[in-house]
């Protein structure tokens, strides 16, 4: 009965699922500006016990910024990806310098 | 609508007592999740193989939540998603036999994650949602599969308006026919995402993690109705 007792999530993660299809699905400006509120408040109002972004979620807001052209904001929440989560420096790495190029 | 009403009670029963484990503990049933201790995840883009083509979309958006929730590192999936395209690498139907060694080399993963859709059946009348799905975890540095389940998930996105009598039943058929029109699909996916990868041993940033391999593990091949 342990795998019953319910622990308080790591993250908050708002309407994250659904927005993300929405995206996936339209990309058109209400898409992206409805998943970039989302990002928002993952990031700035994050309620889980860990009280940091979750895994990926400053990277793949960096992406969608990169693809509307906001390169300098885009960057640096690559960077902040890295600080939060060491492990995804090989990935994002490669993805900064093939900005650079 | 009684043997529906029945096989939901089943169904209900059935979770109530997060009763579908197996006799065996989750350091046993993923011993080499324990041995290897991965940390970052690979979410490959899902195969396939049912008839309905959306199947896939609804699937991609919702697998990396509940493997974050359960403490590990998910390669952001837009990002990934990107890069496996322009590396025409986005069949992940060519790679599950093969070597995953570039997968830790160009992305740090530990682990690739494989999702099989086999079938996506939706009920003509009512809002039933019956899923056939196979999860493959594998590690990029010895090609092993360290976490594997298979199942068969029915789940009823059916909303009630709350309103009784024989009106009341045509009014729910209604709400219920909107309710899975629009995106509601992507609770299926969510919901067959949470139960299967639930079972997953804790990762680091998880307070449980090296504590959970006493819990006994969920059963590799079940069938589930989730409401």
């Amino acid at each position: 009965m342990a795998s019953c007792t319910v622990q308080k999530p790591l993250y908050s993660w708002e309407k994250y699922e659904k927005a993300s299809y929405a995206y996936l699905k339209n990309s058109d400006d209400e898409s992206t500006q409805n998943l970039i509120e989302n990002y928002e408040k993952i990031i700035d109002q994050q309620s889980g016990t860990r009280n940091v972004p979750p895994p990926g979620i400053c990277a793949d807001y960096a992406f969608v910024l990169l693809e509307m052209g906001k390169t300098d904001k885009g960057k640096e929440l690559l960077q902040r990806e890295i600080e939060l989560y060491p492990e995804s420096r090989i990935f994002i790495e490669r993805i900064l310098k093939m900005l650079d190029r | 609508m009684k043997i529906r009403s029945i096989i939901l009670l089943v169904g209900i029963l059935f979770l109530a007592g997060c009763s579908t484990t197996s006799k065996i503990p989750k350091s046993e049933a993923y011993k080499g999740i324990y041995d290897e201790m991965p940390v970052t995840i690979l979410i490959m883009p899902p195969i396939n193989r049912s008839t309905a083509v959306e199947a896939k979309e609804y699937f991609f958006v919702t697998l990396n939540v509940p493997l974050i929730n359960k403490g590990y590192y998910v390669l952001p999936p837009f990002i990934t998603m990107d890069i496996l395209k322009r590396e025409s690498a986005y069949d992940a139907e060519l790679f599950i036999n093969g070597s995953l060694s570039k997968f830790g080399e160009i992305f740090g993963a530990d682990i690739a994650l494989f999702t099989i859709i086999e079938s996506w059946d939706k009920s003509a009348i009512g809002s039933f949602v019956k899923v056939g799905v196979e999860y493959l975890a594998k590690s990029t540095k010895t090609n092993e599969v360290l976490y594997s389940r298979k199942g068969t998930i029915s789940y009823d996105a059916s909303i009630s308006t709350g309103v009784g009598g024989v009106f009341g039943a045509l009014a729910d058929l209604a709400a219920s026919a909107i309710n899975t029109a629009a995106t509601e699909y992507v609770d299926v996916a969510r919901a067959c995402n949470n139960y299967t990868l639930g079972d997953f041993p804790s990762g680091k940033y998880s307070p449980t993690f090296k504590l959970d391999g006493v819990e006994m593990a969920g059963k590799n091949d079940f069938k589930v109705t989730i409401k």
